[in-house]
């Protein structure tokens, strides 16, 4: 295990020396300049997990936030960002595959560290602590302060516990609040979307509904923002579903809360938020192919997975052209008018010099008419749909239902835990079931779109025969879901669950 | 993936330990997360690491499963490199396995919890025929055999392949070779005429490899660029060859 002590400055270790002499014996080492590099996610993934990674001397290191390594692999210079099929097979990739999932690894602290080993050795002169007097500084931000690295040995707990008795009780050292690992991410900047709060907010039921919404839509907005740079640098595709899913619930604010707004205005940002949704379309959707390709393959008998190489080229041809548009239009004035302009419409909401002709009403009354009205709607829809009914009503179903989840996590602080988390939960699974039903047309009809240009193609034909067996299990996939349909619909709109809804957001 | 190794031969003194210890150094030092487990009640592993040869409540318990294995490691002074002890009720072992269900697959049972936190797990063995050796053999992955080249080695050598059979994959290797020695070169040559598969380098009878005991430690500590350091590294990127593994970065 590792822990650590603050140093004081200047460096001076004859102290430590004197305390833990006659207890055990010491043995100080040359110092030695490490430098490291920190990698981390946007969204601080491997923080969140415990974990520290480290590039130090054409390794990549993985540990336990204890110091104890749990994974390693040599890996040349570091790129600007790493994903996981960057890394080589082996324990360091798995190790990492369910933390990082998608999201890349970016360099984010250079740390360069001159660090003095000292042993602590028993009676065998075995060593069974190593103290690292370490003087750090992280590149680009200055020195800190000097600390003292208590690395146990394992087996030696009660060593461990004696030497770290001396440095508090005798030498009265601070324990220092975070790693170095830790603080060098954050003194680099890292990890700027880490731990960042939900969209549901803490309100009050009597807020007016105006500020409430303001507030609401700042948060959004700035989720926004913090993935614009990372979409268009394409560092991997979170950024852009971030950014995307912030779109989407402040159009469904615009939209269920429209009253709350300056009438005068609203259709315009709108139609501005309606745009970025829609120029931001296609790269998500190939995004999600690239991503899905190995189910697609997986999807396929063993010796026909091979065949499907065109067509994951062509996709990837196509992503990187829908890439380029989608920058030009990210880059564009629009872009940067509508969410300026927007930051300017939210302003004026706080600050009271605009309104629209709901915006005094409490916001809990709004919520709970919103709220029950979607409720109502879905269950109406949703008792129409019968086996022979066309796809686009269950579609039009999870875009009602898309409106409700974000109602509810919008306003989750205005009701009771126990009625909004089940209903957020049989909500999720119905949505689920809706998703898969619509993705798997959506591909299916992607797939045979592509069919033409596949056809001209070097083994063209034996893709294309492959891709014919693909569509074929889309649509299987696609039945599988609607026949999951009529049992999820039936949770949601249960009779108990009208009953609370009826009763929570009258 | 975990590979077991086990450093055996039937007879004693023939290099066993130290081919146990440099090797397992020198996969730490690749980078790969290992245990040295010191079968040999002896304790010679454990006595060049520096650590006290007990493993509390002793041998019988740890192969019934009745004490945590995870909790009796203890970390050597090199990175990456841990070693479970020696304990002197090792001489015992045996017993303790008779009196076991299933005496022949328990020491493979307590190296199972530990293997997800190591690459390789190397058990350095007494030298003996009986249900230690049985388990070992069931044990491990590869066997990595030290072959003094004196007369009788080829018979030890086609005892060994009856007894381990198809269980491990067999690495022999040349140990406290004396190049001087005209019977030694004459051993080799036809031993190696005769199997094929017996690895190429040969351990050299090396002082640095006495010194080990004089300083306690590894033989990459005593003389780095000794003979002997040398002819360790080699072996080691030999038998990750053999095994398939990939080469040391």
């Amino acid at each position: 295990m590792t822990s650590g002590y603050v140093l004081p400055t200047p460096l001076d270790l004859s102290p430590l020396e004197d305390a833990l002499k006659g207890i055990y014996g010491l043995r100080v080492q040359a110092a030695a300049r490490r430098t490291w590099t920190a990698l981390e996610t946007f969204d601080g993934r491997i923080a969140e997990a415990g974990l520290e990674l480290v590039h130090e001397d054409g390794r990549l290191v993985l540990s336990e936030a204890d110091g104890r390594e749990v994974a390693s692999a040599p890996h040349g210079r570091l790129p600007g960002r790493l994903l996981l099929a960057d890394l080589p097979e082996g324990p360091l990739r798995e190790a990492l595959r369910e933390v990082i999932d998608v999201r890349a690894l970016t360099p984010v602290a250079r740390v360069s560290d001159r660090d003095r080993l000292l042993r602590v050795l028993d009676d065998q002169e075995k060593t069974v602590v190593r103290l690292h007097a370490e003087e750090p500084e992280v590149e680009g931000v200055g020195a800190l302060s000097p600390r003292l690295r208590v690395e146990s040995v394992r087996g030696y707990d009660k060593a461990a516990a004696r030497v770290g008795a001396v440095l508090q009780e005798v030498l009265e050292l601070v324990p220092v609040e975070r790693s170095l690992w830790d603080e060098a991410v954050v003194l680099g900047g890292g990890a700027p979307a880490r731990g960042l709060p939900g969209v549901g907010i803490d309100l009050r039921p009597g807020v007016r509904a105006d500020r409430a919404a303001a507030r609401i839509c700042r948060r959004l907005l700035d989720v926004v923002e913090l993935n614009l740079p990372g979409t268009l640098n394409d560092v991997d595709p979170e950024f852009l579903h971030d950014f995307r899913v912030a779109v989407r619930r402040t159009r469904a604010l615009q939209r269920e809360l429209r009253g709350v707004f300056p009438p005068e205005e609203l259709e315009h940002w709108r139609a501005e938020f309606k745009w970025l949704q829609a120029v931001t379309g296609p790269s998500r959707d190939l995004d999600v192919y690239v991503l899905e390709f190995d189910d697609f393959r997986a999807a396929l008998p063993q010796a026909r997975r091979a065949d499907l190489a065109p067509l994951h080229d062509l996709l990837v041809r196509r992503r990187a052209a829908a890439l380029r548009r989608m920058r030009r239009a990210l880059r564009s004035a629009r872009t940067t008018q509508a969410l300026r302009g927007w930051a300017e419409v939210l302003r004026a909401l706080e600050d009271g010099t605009a309104c629209g002709p709901d915006g005094h009403v409490p916001v809990g009354d709004l919520a709970s008419v919103r709220i029950s009205k979607v409720y109502r709607q879905m269950v109406k829809a949703g008792r129409e749909i019968h086996d022979g009914t066309p796809a686009d009503a269950l579609h039009d179903l999870r875009k009602k239902g898309k409106e409700l989840r974000y109602l509810l996590e919008f306003f989750a602080s205005l009701y009771p835990k126990d009625v909004v988390k089940p209903m957020v939960s049989t909500l999720k699974a119905l949505q689920d079931t809706l998703g898969r039903f619509q993705d798997r047309e959506v591909q299916a009809d992607l797939v045979g779109s592509l069919a033409d240009d596949i056809v001209g193609m070097d083994d063209g034909t034996t893709a294309l025969m492959a891709m014919g067996l693909l569509v074929e299990r889309l649509h299987t996939q696609q039945e599988e879901a609607r026949s999951e349909f009529a049992e999820r619909f039936g949770r949601f709109a249960a009779k108990d669950q009208r009953a609370i809804v009826e009763e929570t957001f009258r | 993936m975990t590979r077991v190794l086990a450093t055996y031969n039937i007879k004693g003194g023939v290099g066993k330990t130290s081919a146990a210890v440099n090797l397992a150094y020198l996969a730490a030092q690749d980078g790969a997360r290992t245990l040295l487990w010191d079968l040999d009640p002896q304790g010679a592993s454990t006595y060049l690491f520096r650590i006290k040869p007990r493993v509390k409540g002793g041998g019988g318990k740890l192969v019934r499963g009745k004490t945590d294995a995870a909790n009796r490691i203890k970390g050597t002074d090199h990175e990456r490199l841990d070693l479970l002890p020696a304990d002197f009720s090792y001489r015992h072992m045996d017993l303790a396995l008779d009196a076991a269900k299933h005496s022949t697959s328990r020491l493979a049972r307590v190296l199972a919890p530990l293997r997800p936190d190591y690459d390789y797990i190397v058990l350095d063995c007494p030298p003996s025929i009986s249900l230690v050796s049985e388990s070992v053999f069931e044990a491990a992955d590869a066997l990595l055999v030290p072959l003094i080249p004196a007369t009788l080695s080829s018979r030890t050598f086609a005892q060994l392949k009856d007894v381990v059979g198809e269980q491990a994959q067999i690495l022999a290797f040349y140990s406290m070779v004396d190049a001087r020695k005209r019977l030694h070169r004459e051993v080799m040559e036809e031993l190696s005429a005769r199997y094929p598969e017996i690895l190429t380098t040969a351990i050299p009878a090396a002082a640095d490899v006495e010194r080990m005991g004089v300083r306690r430690t590894i033989v990459e500590e005593v003389a780095p660029r000794g003979r002997a350091a040398r002819a360790y590294r080699d072996l080691w990127s030999e038998v990750r060859a053999r095994l398939g593994d990939p080469p040391a970065p």
